[in-house]
């Protein structure tokens, strides 16, 4: 057995973590169909809503008249702007009522319908009747900052420009503007300087296969049960209290069918359900159709940025000048803070780089909202800057590679993160990822510098060509979290359980099966006798979810330590009954022995007053010291005569730290090709007609997405440098997997066809169009 | 004629649904996805586009992986359905074998995509014991799955088909 108790945390004296040796807990459901989601559960007398939407980008509701809806059998109750306090406003700052008068976007609600079915709640939305008076409408948000331009809130913003900052995530005052060293100065030193207006603004959607949705119970007053398959019931509580403010809401939520950082706030779902709740006194449950999940449900944010980027002779970055504008579509959903973790990440990319004039401008269009999804601002901002990075490599004919080597955040360099503080990178260094990386996919062998295909065709119309991509963040560190971890002795038997009190709502990571196992290494015990609480704020201390790879410092941090504080009480109460100090104790078989004494063990049972239980408290405190790092490498072979691209190899390569559960952490790192990532660059975008300003994307259909049948060959690298993090030196990497891929692709499009590409998505028009056959 | 009662088998319990507008039939427009969530209290199979397009509602049919949204209940005289829940033993809850693959080999992240699937799979392997990976690729192309869980889904299938990547070796000392 091994000596596991005495601080002893390296990977040989684990059981658990580390080790592809036990499955997610909750494997047997998914695979049996026992794995519970929204959509799956009921409660009784619960009414189904639908909602009304706008057919129009900009309107005004000149009248509406519910009376024949109202009257349909079955239809509990009509609701329009009429009967919702137009105070109850989302966003940030609180920006739209839940049901306006005035229209936002095509799909914005005009009313919501609760009814007994599903069908009748269906059918009533036709019978409400509508008259709408169109107003001008803007859904470019470059367009949108001019004068002329139809303003959304003119009493709250000028020019569609939404106020920067959100105070939760900037307790100094608002972060939208890095400025830093001298920037003209800056660019004077430089030897390769590349300047250019780049977008990644076709709003992409991440598509979870379940949609969003909620059940919302008005247990009376300002009480509120909520079911809801968000990510986060910790976040959905926060930002539906945006809303209403002393509103006292229980989350609770089930296995979440994929979110990709997208299903998390979901006020809109919650909000409709809590109004039609309260004015039935039923339970509610609304479930986005996909059609709406697709039009009304927040896409990636816009991406439009001019900026200069300058690059001495020996190929590191001394001068960033930019100008980042974000289209937040109809509302921000705290997108404030994916621009403060957009400027963030771009520094980690630059690291080196001491002169920056960073300014963004989040702005509102008519559009559906945009907002947080897997990547967090980052991926946004990084698919516009790598471009120009790029092209300053290519100036200077330096291999990408070897750039991104020296530009990367390493212990030591100093960048503002998202809460506008300066902080300091400790104990990472990636350049041994970033070489392993590139030789595992063989790097050296297949780039042929900027412009030439790695292979041709022997007709030429076929040309392979390879990228690469580097991008990291900070917030694997960010919130506060804590949790609870205790010991419960068996009525019957010598043996214990142990119970972990956490917020960890599983949407697919595996990290509720994870901390379990960090938990079961603490306290040796077996995998098998370690619960963990359902996902509910109530029963749960703070635990803002699995955002941004925060599971695995955060809650591991958290978890590890309250595993301690139990442990270490075990020590205390052992020490009667061993007869030694307590650095010489540790657990086994349920039970506390000593080194000491060999031979001598107590039962934590026999330590433990009958009946009761022993908990240990632990807790991680917000810190942005520890970015984590993901180096993508493509290969893409483009036909020249139909302008298809197709994705033959890509390499994920990190350094994680340590690995909690190596198989988990191989399908994060494959992942990266999903939730509106990779294929970015190859053929997912919205498109919206520009004159009756709809989402002609609006289903599973139409919205292009990667089959099965089209996958590349995806190999990974994955080192384990054991960084200074917490009790298990782990990081968490999951979240940027994809981050970086679609910049690395654009490049390997541009290297393969040997003309630059820039536009997103690279469709067979856009590369028929760079090689002048359109 | 349209029939005003159906009869079907589903993971072998026989039963007879009565097609109308009244109180507890069935309406003629009814899906069988539907029909297996909202009546049977069958919710493997999941609602996600509702329109044939994803495969999350995967059920067989006769033998074939049908998407049960674009099913009618209606269409369903005499057929014999297996959902996700009848593979496992009714009794014991004991997993099938291609069920257990799905967990040796981390064949799902979410889940959600998961019981379609596996379903799909299992109309395959029932006619075709050793497909090619291109026929296990082509045989899934209708099921989305937007955690990327393809690659680790094509070892659970490959596994089964005869061609097993050894566990052992790929996580070698991790086990
Ligand atoms: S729900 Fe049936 S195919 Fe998508
Ligand atoms: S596992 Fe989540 S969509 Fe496939």
């Amino acid at each position: 057995m091994k000596n596991f108790g005495n601080e002893n945390y390296t990977p040989e004296n684990y059981k658990y973590v580390g080790k592809v040796n036990v499955p997610r807990k909750d494997a047997k459901d998914i695979v049996s169909g026992k794995a519970m989601f929204l959509d799956d559960y009921k409660l009784p007398r619960m009414l189904i809503a639908k909602t009304l939407r706008s057919p129009y980008a900009h309107a005004k509701i000149k009248s509406i008249d519910t009376s024949e809806a109202e009257k349909l059998n079955g239809v509990v109750a009509v609701v329009t702007y009429k009967d919702v306090d137009q105070n109850m406003k989302m966003g940030w700052p609180p920006t739209k009522p839940i049901l306006g008068e005035e229209l936002m976007y095509v799909g914005d609600p005009v009313a919501f319908v609760a009814a007994e079915t599903e069908q009748i709640a269906e059918d009533a939305l036709p019978l409400i009747k509508v008259e709408y008076e169109e107003l001008p409408a803007v859904t470019n948000a470059l367009d949108a900052v001019k004068d002329d331009a139809p303003q959304l809130y003119p009493d709250l913003f000028k020019n569609n420009i939404i106020t920067p900052g959100y105070a939760p995530f900037q307790k100094d005052g608002p972060f939208w503007h890095l400025i830093k060293g001298d920037i003209d100065k800056g660019f004077e030193d430089c030897a390769f300087i590349a300047e250019d207006t780049v977008e990644f603004a076709k709003m992409a959607a991440p598509n979870a296969p379940e949609a969003p949705g909620a059940i919302v119970r008005w247990e009376g007053g300002k009480n509120f049960t909520v079911w809801c398959d968000t990510q986060s019931g910790h976040i959905c509580k926060t930002l539906n209290n945006i809303v209403m403010p002393d509103a006292n809401f229980d989350v609770r939520t089930f296995n979440v069918g994929g979110s990709y950082g997208n299903k998390q706030s979901q006020v809109m779902q919650v909000m409709s359900a809590l109004i039609l709740s309260m004015k039935t006194n039923r339970p509610v449950k609304v479930f986005q159709s996909k059609v709406e999940q697709m039009c009304c449900f927040e896409t990636r944010l816009g991406s439009q940025v001019h900026a200069k980027i300058g690059m001495d002779k020996d190929g590191v970055i001394q001068a960033v000048k930019g100008e980042w504008t974000v289209d937040a579509g109809c509302l921000s959903n705290t997108t404030q803070g994916q621009v403060g973790v957009g400027i963030g990440e771009a520094q980690l990319v630059m690291a080196k780089c001491p002169n920056w004039d960073l300014d963004t401008n989040l702005v509102a269009t008519n559009k559906q909202p945009a907002g947080i999804v897997r990547g967090y601002g980052g991926q946004e901002l990084n698919s516009c800057l790598s471009l120009l990075i790029g092209r300053t490599m290519r100036e200077g004919n330096f291999d990408p590679v070897e750039v991104y080597k020296k530009n990367y955040v390493c212990e030591g360099d100093v960048y503002t993160w998202r809460d506008g503080r300066q902080w300091q990178a400790h104990s990472v260094n990636y350049v041994k990822a970033i070489e392993e990386s590139s030789k595992k996919f063989d790097w050296k062998g297949k780039w042929k510098g900027w412009g030439i295909p790695t292979w041709e065709s022997e007709d030429g119309t076929l040309v392979r060509g390879v990228g690469c991509g580097i991008i990291g963040n900070a917030d694997i560190g960010e919130d506060n979290t804590e949790a609870y971890v205790r010991v419960v002795p068996d009525l019957f038997t010598d043996k214990s359980r142990v119970v972990i009190q956490t917020n960890i709502t599983e949407s697919g990571m595996g990290q509720r099966s994870n901390i379990i196992k960090m938990v079961a290494d603490v306290l040796n015990v077996d995998y098998d006798m370690v619960d963990i609480t359902p996902p509910e704020i109530k029963i749960n201390p703070t635990g803002f979810g699995l955002c941004g790879s925060r599971g695995t410092i955060c809650y591991g941090h958290a978890v590890s330590s309250a595993a301690e504080d139990v442990r270490q009480k075990l020590y205390d109460l052992a020490v009667p009954f061993l007869e030694v100090t307590t650095d010489s104790m540790y657990m086994t078989d349920y039970g506390v022995a000593t080194l000491a004494r060999p031979g001598k063990f107590v039962s934590w049972k026999k330590l433990i007053p009958p009946d009761l239980t022993l908990t240990g408290y632990g807790q991680h405190l917000e810190n942005f010291s520890t970015p984590n790092m993901f180096m993508i490498f493509v290969e893409v072979e483009v036909n020249k005569e139909t302008g298809q691209v197709k994705l033959v190899d890509c390499l994920g390569g990190t350094d994680c730290g340590q690995a909690i559960d190596p198989a988990m952490l191989e399908m994060q790192v494959q992942s990266g090709i999903g939730s509106a990532s990779l294929d970015t660059a190859i053929y997912e975008e919205h498109v919206i007609d520009p004159s009756i300003l709809r989402t002609m994307t609006y289903d599973m259909i139409e919205y292009k997405w990667r089959p099965f049948n089209d996958f590349p060959t995806y190999e990974t690298c994955v080192l384990e440098s054991q960084f200074d993090t917490f009790q298990f030196k782990a990081t968490g990497v999951g979240e940027i997997a994809g981050a970086a891929a679609a910049s690395a692709t654009m490049q390997a499009i541009s290297n393969a066809i040997g003309v630059q590409v820039a536009t997103y998505p690279a469709t067979p028009d856009v590369i028929l169009k760079a090689l002048e056959k359109l | 004629m349209a029939k005003d009662t159906i009869n079907l088998s589903v993971n072998g319990i026989d039963y007879t649904f009565s097609i109308g507008d009244n109180f507890g039939q069935v309406p003629c427009n009814e899906t069988l996805l539907d029909t297996l969530r909202n009546r049977l209290n069958l919710t493997a199979a999941k609602k996600a586009c509702d329109e044939g397009a994803c495969g999350c509602c995967t059920v067989i049919k006769d033998g074939d992986a049908v998407p049960s949204c674009m099913t009618l209940l209606a269409d369903c005289d005499g057929c014999q359905i297996t959902t996700l829940e009848g593979l496992s033993d009714p009794v014991t809850g004991e997993l099938s074998e291609l069920q257990q693959k799905f967990i040796d080999y981390y064949a799902f992240q979410c889940g959600f995509c998961t019981p379609g699937i596996i379903m799909t799979t299992k109309a395959l392997l029932d006619k075709n014991p050793h497909p090619t990976e291109e026929e296990i690729r082509d045989a899934l192309s209708g099921n989305y799955c937007r955690c990327i869980s393809h690659y680790h889904v094509f070892e659970a299938v490959n596994a089964i088909a005869g061609r097993p990547e050894d566990l052992d070796e790929k996580w070698e000392g991790r086990r």
